[in-house]
Order: C-alpha cells, then sequence, then structure tokens
C-alpha cells in the first residue's frame, strides 16, 4: 500500500482525478440543491419563458421594441445597445488615447504636463464615481424650454441632445452603417495593402473615388427604402410644450456612459500608446531621418506603424476590459445587457437561466472580440527572429 | 557662418523645452493658455468664489459662481460613515486609521516575508473588524448593515485582498500544474472569470448563490458579494503571479530540484519570493483597480463611499450640489489610488536599477 | 564649387558640460575613403554622426557639398538626401519587407514612382548579392545579410557621400567579411566614405588617409602605410599595438 502511494503515475493520477471530480459533485450537488429549492418555491426552470412578451418596455432601442415583444428580443435589445455603446466608446477612448499618449512623448513640455495631469486624475478615480459625475452634469443641464440651441436646428438640455435626423428606420441606418464601414475598410485596404503596392497612384485615386460613389448611391437607396411613409425625409427638432418633438434624441444616460467611458478609458489607452513609444529603440527614427525622410514621415511611416505592433498585446486586453466596464450604465439607467438581465430578473423570476444567458454572452463576445483582435494582431506582427533592436 | 559655443544658460535651457522650433513653441502656447485658462477657472470656481460653511446655504444655489463646500461641512459625516451610530463613529474613524497604517506598513520592505505579512495584515484586520462591530469591552454591538461610508469601502477592499491573495496563489501554481487535467481545468475557471465583468460577478453572488446553496451555506448578502470579488480579483493576480513565475530563468526550479529540494520548498523558498518580486509592480497595480472598483457594491446595494455620496446631495437642502460632492469624494478616491500607484510607478522605478 | 565633400572647421560639441568634440579640424575631397578609428568613448561615432546632424554640434561648422550644416532646415534636408548612412545595429525598418526598407525613402524623398524604384533597388541588392531575400522581412535574415541591406538601403537614394558607423562590430565574426567585401566593392567604384572602424586589414586596403582620434580630438591623421608602420604619436603607438597586439 506505501509503495502505490509513492508511485507518481499513481499519484498523479489521484491528484487529477480528485482535482475534476471535486469539481464536478461540487457543481452537481449545487445543481441538485437548486432543483429542490425551486421546486420548493414552485418555480418552474428552462428557457420556455424566453416566448413569453415582457409587459414591459426600454427607453432605448435600436430595433423596434413594444411591451408585447418576448423576452428573447429584449435580450437582443440589451445586446445590441452594449455593442452599440461599446463600440462608440472604444472607438473614441482609443482617438483620445492616441493624442494623450502622443502628448505624453512629444517632447514639448506643456503638451506633456496636459497629458500628465490627464492620465492622473482620470485614472485614479472610480470610473462609476465619474460616471455619476456626467450623469450629474447632464441631467442639470437647462430644462428643454430653457435649452441650449445650436443655429435652431440641435439642441442641448437636461432631457438629452436633439439633433436634426432622417425619417427613416432603424434598420436601414443600421445597413447604411454597415455599409460605411465597408466603404472605410476598402479604402484603407487599397491604401495599405501589398497587392496594390504597384498601382498608379492616378488610377488608386479613382478607385477611391468609385468605392465612395457606391458606397453614396449604396446610402441613398438605403435611405429611400427605409423611409416612413407620410413624414418628411428629413425631421429637425423643435420645442413643442415641456419638450422638443422630432430629431434624433441622444439620451443623457447614453451621452454620460459614452463620455464616461471613453474619457476613463483614454487615460489608460493614454498609457498604453505612450510606452509603445517609448520602447521602441532610438536607431529605427534615426535611420529614418539620415535617409532623408521628413519628422512627420519618420513618425507615420516608421514610429506609429512600430509603436502599434508593439502595444497591440495589451491594447487587446484593454479593449476586453473596456467593454466589460460598459456594464456601469446600469447604475444610472442605461439599457445595456446588464440592466436588460436584471430587470427581466425582477420580472420573470428565472433568475439562473437569465444568469447563464448573461454569462454566456459576455463569454462569447468578449472571445469573439479577443479573437477577431489577436487574428489582427498575428497578422501586423513582426516576421522574423532575427532583430536586434 | 562658424558658430561659438556658448554654455547653456536658464534661458537657452527653457528655449530648448518650450521653444526649440516653431511647432514646439506654438503647441507651448496654444496649451499653455488652455491650461491657464482651466486652471483659473478652477481656482476662481473652487477658492475664490466659493463658500465655505454650512451656515451660509443661503449663499450659493443656482447660477453662483463659486463652488458651495457648505454642504461638505453639514454632510461630511454622512459621507464618511454612513449610517454608522453617530455617536460611535470615532470607532469608525479610528478602524480606517488603523487600516490605514497597515497598508502603509506594509510598503516597508522589512515586512516583506511570508511571515510577516499575513501577520500583519491578520492583525490589523482583526483590530479593524472588532472596532467596527463591537460587542466587548463595553463597545456597543453595531452590525453589517449599519456600516457605510469610507469604512465600509476599506473593510471590502481589506478582506477581498485578505481572501483573494492565498487564493490566487493557489490558482497560480495550479494553473502551472504539470498535471494536465488540473492546468487546463484552472485555466479554463481563470479565463472565464477574467471574460465576465466584475458587476455580474458580484450580482450572481447576492442574487444566484441562496438558490443553488444548502440554507446554511448562504451567509450575508455583503459576505457572498465579497467572496465574488476576491474570487474575480484571485482570477487576475493569479495570471499576474503566474507570469511572475514564468519570468523566471528556468534555471533556477531545475537547480532547487537537483538539490533535492521538495516541491513545497522549491515553490516557497525559491519560485514565489522571486515571482513576487517580478510581479510586484502589476501587483499594486491590481490593488489600485481593486480599491476603485469597490464602489460598484453600490449597484448592488451597499452603503459605501460613493453611495453615501449620493444620498449627501440627494436632499431638497443640497440637490444642487452634485459636483462639491463628487469632487470631495473624489479627492477621497485620488488620495488612496495617487498614492498607491504613485508606489507602484517608484517600485517599479526601483527594481528597474537594481536588475542592472 | 571645389572638390570638396566635407569640411569641418573648428567644430565643438557638447553633452551637457562634456566637452566631447574638442576643435576638430577634417577636410575631405570626393572619392576620398577615410578611416576613423580610436578608443572608445574618444568621439568617432559622434563625429560621424555630426556630419548628417543626428547630433547636434555647438560651435564651428560643417559643409557638406558646398551646403552650409547650419540651423536651416532646408540645408539639412539637403545634405541627408545626399549622405547615405550604415549603423552598427543595422536599423532596417522591421515592418516592412527588404525591398520597401529600400523603396521608401527613394519614393517619398525623391519622388519616383514604385516600379522605379523598385528596379533601383533590385539593382542595389544584387550589388550587395542578396535579390532573392527582396520579400522578406528583417527578421528572416542573419546578421550580416541585415547590414548588406542596409548599405543597399542607404545607397537607393544615390548618395554623393556614405557614412559608416561601426557597420561590422555588431556581427558574428564569419558574417564580417560578406560585409566588408561590399564596403571594398562600393570603394572601388570611386563613392567617398568615411567609416568609423576597427577593422584594420579594411583600412590597411581601401584607405585614402586613416584619422585617430582620442578623447575628442584629432591626434593623428595619415596614409595607411605611414599610419599604421610609423605612427608618431604615443597615443596611437598605444592604440594599436592593444588592437594589433594579439
Amino acid at each position: 500500500m506505501h509503495s502505490l502511494l509513492r508511485n507518481k503515475t499513481f499519484r498523479d493520477t489521484a491528484f487529477q482525478v480528485g482535482f475534476v471530480g471535486g469539481l464536478i459533485l461540487m457543481i452537481v450537488v449545487l445543481i441538485f440543491t437548486a432543483r429542490t429549492n425551486l421546486e420548493a418555491q414552485g418555480m418552474t426552470s428552462g428557457f420556455g419563458f424566453l416566448e413569453r412578451a415582457t409587459g414591459w418596455g426600454v427607453n432605448f432601442s435600436l430595433i423596434e421594441f413594444t411591451t408585447s415583444d418576448t423576452y428573447l428580443k429584449v435580450i437582443w435589445v440589451g445586446i445590441l445597445n452594449s455593442l452599440f455603446l461599446g463600440s462608440i466608446s472604444l472607438v473614441l477612448a482609443t482617438v483620445l488615447g492616441t493624442i494623450i499618449g502622443v502628448m505624453r512623448v512629444s517632447g514639448n513640455r506643456v503638451a506633456e504636463m496636459i497629458g500628465t495631469t490627464y492620465v492622473e486624475i482620470f485614472r485614479n478615480l472610480p470610473l462609476l464615481l465619474q460616471v455619476f459625475f456626467w450623469y450629474a452634469v447632464l441631467t442639470s443641464l437647462p430644462r428643454p424650454k430653457e435649452g441650449i440651441s445650436l443655429f435652431d436646428v440641435a439642441f442641448i438640455s437636461g432631457r438629452g441632445m436633439y439633433f436634426p435626423g432622417l425619417n427613416v428606420t432603424g434598420g436601414s441606418v443600421f445597413v447604411m452603417f454597415i455599409g460605411l464601414f465597408a466603404a472605410i475598410a476598402l479604402t484603407i485596404w487599397l491604401r495599405m495593402a501589398r497587392r496594390f503596392r504597384r498601382m498608379e497612384p492616378a488610377t488608386k485615386k479613382s478607385r477611391g473615388r468609385l468605392i465612395w460613389m457606391v458606397f453614396g448611391v449604396f446610402a441613398v437607396v438605403c435611405m429611400w427604402a427605409g423611409r416612413i411613409p407620410d413624414t418628411d425625409l428629413l425631421s429637425i427638432p423643435f420645442l413643442k410644450g415641456l419638450n422638443y418633438r422630432e430629431g434624433v434624441r441622444v439620451s443623457p444616460e447614453l451621452l454620460t456612459c459614452i463620455i464616461g467611458i471613453s474619457i476613463y478609458g483614454a487615460a489608460y489607452i493614454g498609457e498604453i500608446v505612450r510606452a509603445g513609444f517609448n520602447s521602441l529603440s532610438k536607431g529605427q527614427g534615426e535611420a529614418g531621418y539620415a535617409l532623408g525622410l521628413s519628422p512627420w514621415q519618420t513618425f507615420s511611416r516608421i514610429k506609429l506603424p512600430l509603436a502599434i505592433r508593439a502595444v497591440m498585446p495589451t491594447l487587446i486586453n484593454q479593449y476586453v476590459w473596456l467593454f466589460k466596464s460598459t456594464t456601469v450604465g446600469i447604475a444610472i439607467g442605461f439599457v445595456d445587457f446588464f440592466m436588460v438581465i436584471s430587470t427581466s430578473i425582477n420580472q420573470s423570476g428565472q433568475t439562473l437561466e437569465l444568469i447563464a444567458i448573461l454569462m454566456g454572452g459576455f463569454l462569447i463576445i468578449n472571445y469573439s472580440m479577443a479573437w477577431v483582435l489577436n487574428r489582427v494582431n498575428d497578422a501586423i506582427a513582426l516576421k522574423g527572429s532575427q532583430l536586434r533592436v | 557662418m562658424a558658430k561659438t559655443y556658448q554654455k547653456p544658460n536658464y534661458f537657452d535651457r527653457i528655449r530648448g523645452d518650450f521653444f526649440s522650433t516653431k511647432l514646439d513653441a506654438s503647441m507651448t502656447i496654444v496649451f499653455g493658455l488652455l491650461a491657464a485658462w482651466a486652471l483659473w477657472n478652477l481656482v476662481n470656481w473652487g477658492v475664490l468664489h466659493a463658500v465655505w460653511s454650512a451656515d451660509d446655504r443661503a449663499l450659493c444655489g443656482h447660477g453662483t459662481e463659486g463652488a458651495c463646500w457648505g454642504v461638505i461641512d453639514a454632510r461630511w459625516r454622512l459621507i464618511m460613515f454612513g449610517l454608522y451610530p453617530f455617536e460611535e463613529q470615532w470607532r469608525s474613524a479610528i478602524a480606517c486609521i488603523v487600516m490605514v497604517i497597515v497598508g502603509v506598513l506594509s510598503c516597508v520592505p522589512w515586512f516583506w516575508n511570508a511571515k510577516r505579512l499575513p501577520v500583519l495584515w491578520i492583525s490589523g484586520f482583526a483590530l479593524f473588524y472588532g472596532l467596527m462591530r463591537g460587542g466587548f469591552f463595553g463597545l456597543t454591538p453595531v452590525f453589517e448593515q449599519n456600516w457605510g461610508g469610507l469604512s465600509l469601502t476599506i473593510f471590502i477592499f481589506a478582506s477581498v485582498s485578505l481572501i483573494g491573495m492565498p487564493l490566487a496563489i493557489v490558482f497560480a501554481l495550479l494553473r502551472r500544474s504539470e498535471l494536465p487535467w488540473i492546468a487546463h481545468t484552472m485555466g479554463l475557471i481563470i479565463d472565464t472569470i477574467r471574460s465576465l465583468p466584475l458587476l455580474s460577478i458580484m450580482f450572481t453572488f447576492a442574487i444566484v448563490l441562496p438558490f443553488v446553496l444548502p440554507g446554511w451555506m448562504i451567509g450575508d448578502k455583503l459576505y457572498r458579494v465579497i467572496v465574488g470579488y476576491a474570487l474575480f480579483f484571485a482570477c487576475y493576480q493569479a495570471e499576474i503571479i503566474r507570469g511572475g513565475i514564468q519570468a523566471l530563468p528556468p534555471g533556477q526550479e531545475e537547480a532547487a530540484k537537483a538539490l533535492g529540494m521538495s516541491y513545497w520548498h522549491r515553490i516557497g523558498y525559491i519560485v514565489l519570493p522571486q515571482a513576487f518580486r517580478n510581479a510586484l509592480p502589476p501587483t499594486i497595480n491590481q490593488f489600485v483597480i481593486t480599491f476603485k472598483e469597490t464602489s460598484l457594491v453600490v449597484i448592488i446595494g451597499f452603503f459605501e463611499l460613493l453611495a453615501s455620496a449620493n444620498a449627501a446631495y440627494g436632499t431638497s437642502e443640497w440637490n444642487f450640489a452634485h459636483i462639491e460632492v463628487y469632487a470631495f469624494v473624489g479627492l477621497i478616491y485620488f488620495i488612496f489610488v495617487f498614492a498607491l500607484s504613485r508606489y507602484g510607478a517608484y517600485l517599479e522605478r526601483r527594481l528597474a536599477v537594481a536588475e542592472r | 564649387m571645389s572638390n570638396s565633400a566635407v569640411r569641418i572647421q573648428a567644430m565643438d560639441k557638447y553633452y551637457g558640460t562634456f566637452h566631447a568634440l574638442k576643435k576638430i579640424d577634417l577636410d575631405i575631397q570626393k572619392g576620398e575613403k577615410i578611416v576613423v578609428c580610436g578608443p572608445s568613448g574618444s568621439g568617432k561615432s559622434t563625429l560621424i554622426r555630426c556630419i548628417n546632424k543626428l547630433e547636434d554640434y555647438h560651435g564651428g561648422s560643417i559643409n557638406v557639398l558646398g551646403t552650409e550644416l547650419d540651423d536651416n532646415l532646408d540645408n539639412i534636408d539637403e545634405i541627408r538626401r545626399e549622405t547615405g548612412m550604415v549603423f552598427q545595429h543595422f536599423n532596417l525598418f522591421p515592418h516592412m519587407t527588404i525591398l520597401e526598407n529600400c523603396t521608401l525613402a527613394p519614393i517619398l524623398v525623391r519622388k519616383q514612382s514604385v516600379a522605379e524604384a523598385e528596379e533601383v533597388a533590385m539593382g542595389f541588392l544584387e550589388k550587395v548579392k542578396i535579390p532573392e531575400q527582396a520579400d522578406k522581412y528583417p527578421g528572416q535574415l542573419s546578421g550580416g545579410q541585415q547590414q548588406r541591406v542596409a548599405i543597399a538601403r542607404a545607397l537607393c537614394m544615390k548618395p554623393e557621400i556614405m557614412l559608416f558607423d561601426e557597420p561590422t562590430s555588431a556581427l558574428d565574426p564569419e558574417m564580417i567579411s560578406e560585409v566588408l567585401d561590399v564596403m571594398v566593392s562600393l570603394a572601388n567604384d570611386g563613392m567617398t566614405m568615411i567609416c568609423v572602424t576597427h577593422e584594420m586589414g579594411f583600412a590597411r586596403q581601401v584607405a585614402d588617409r586613416v584619422v585617430f582620434m582620442a578623447d575628442g580630438e584629432i591626434v593623428e591623421e595619415a596614409k595607411p602605410n605611414t599610419f599604421f608602420d610609423h605612427p608618431k604619436e604615443a597615443r596611437t603607438q598605444a592604440f594599436l599595438s592593444q588592437i594589433l597586439g594579439h
């Protein structure tokens, strides 16, 4: 018996069986307790409730949603809202963060000081505090009656911002945005891709123009097809009674989340960008100057591409982390994925199922985001192992 | 066009730093004006035109250009101590100071070993808990439901660190176990929890756990949230420790093996001390994030610092003074977090020098 | 215009209060090959980095191909276009292929068309004997190959003067000769070259003059044969006995 306990293979197997078996046992016990507890309370389990009508509405949705729509749809609304908020905030945070990061390595003392102050303030305060702060600021703006008017076509008030918009369905706008992204991606591809290197600049320019012409036609078709009948095409907000009518409303909740997350995220991204530039060896830049490239050419062709490659892995983690932080929206009532799940739990009582959906949803979104970004990273990673930099 | 050399004087140095090229000069002027304008407005609002006393409430309100610090004068006890009984608030204050001292002491290298640091933290934490909870030496018992403000924030942070750190070490060791099933299962658990938002973990532990646990294990909601947070912390920290272990040259563990040291001796004397040294800066950073994110418990319904801030201007008397209240609470968070992150930066520089 | 390629007069350079280069006078004719040597810290790298203004200088003057190297950005650009530089650590751009490394500056600075630039680049890659690597990335090449690419990259700008800053000192011994061969053939083509190097065999073979520096000063300047066989100064003799003594 003793010799068996001292046998490495036996011990290894026993440890592994014990560990994995223990975890499985724990999960089984949890499931059984849950079942007894639920039966004691007379609750049914299963995903059947997803087909039921919710009976409650949401105050912000990219797709049409009414109180008679199902739980499945409201969850989809939440996911779309989260993705919408996440993509806007991540883009803005990246732009702002890059500016801050470049300011901190610009060599100009005043710019460096401003960048440092920015990072130290916004990185050292909890995101939730910042969100509460911006929300308090935005909702204490003047009431619509005294709202700030921009040339009488756009208005800022404590109830949100109102912009001129088009009387078209949300779906067609969505399709148009996909078209816009495709056009931008094609343009970048045309300008960057190796296979178009030998193309004459003039042809390149005309191809670029062609892409945007096609997109223009596509956008017009989208708008025309998606028109809401019996309305003017252009919808300009105007004050009627206590609030504005028509136009596109950006709610204070959405605006708060966008401002809060972008500013907070930019502080972190700024630090990453700075680290990226600092990690570059002086030699690459000097080689650029020695070849006669201008400072701007050296920056845009050599330093920036190398810095992006250096920070890409850190940046990917930061994006996933920032996307997770969009859940703070619930604190001020922005209808995101998390809030939809939490309201559904209150309303339907199907706690376990909804939590499972929440976790599954975040896993899928985060893993696919990381997967896509990691493929991008692989594609642009420096090749070869003989570098001495 | 020969130049003669002159030693750089003060003027030249300023010129080099701020006006070395046309672009540089214009940046200095534009950004400098911007910064001066912002600073001037801030001082104007926060100091020159501010109202300082709660008795002068009538002076502030809509339309005035100064800050109304009277709200802090009137409500600071609510912000700092929440619903803790008024006469007992000195206990809460001392408890906070005790934990701050523990925090400062753990920055002293003398405490950095596997015996002193746990002793320091556990005894400090016990003192904190005893003072807050009471029930002995004639101290009136005050239950967790009545804790609030800064002391609750510190309590959550300290318990999360205290539970999470040992858990993180275990997780890290399991994840780099030589036994594939253990390593992979642990990897799966860590990766899964890391890709979930902290809020959803806290929410799950607060709301869902009562359904799946047998009655005697459920416990108070506060402690469930703390356990959930500690689990989340442990998964992040485990990856940091693992990074520290991976940065060790493989020769270290091989040498220990060759000397005939057992697994626990290798881990305890060779691997972990060096791994923690490598992982010190990201670990401090993790503490910074953990302290900031304790604020999320507001959403689950606890009355910590941020929630008491919301309550502080939540009355009709002070409802206009949100900026002042958030500025005050922000300052409290900032002091803690900034001190910690500066310390982390200092350590990073020191380690970088030591490695040379 | 005279036949002078580089004329340095009474040039001073400081790092803070440290006097790095002291009253340097150096005249280099077109087509001349100069080897600069000296103990480490003697200022030889700093000297050639001043010639294309990678380093600032603080007194005296530098004139390259008739253009005064002063604070005028146009002059600096002009001089950098006409001088090529090869670095100790190659400094190839790791995110671009070999061919792109060679065509980048001609396209951006000389405004050549892509096809034209690539044709020129392939010509120089053949001259340094690695045309087959054109589509690889720097990290996929050995150190010697990378340094030859770096030479080709500098040549693609059709410079009048080539500056070499210790081109072989970061290389493994077996790769040094392949780089030196390229440099010798370049010298035979009549290029004006200023080389900071410790390769004394190379100096003997191609240099028109050897410049010996120590402590920020030019100590001795002579033809290679005189320099190696009859050094005048004590410091030169000490240096030569250390480097050739083994």
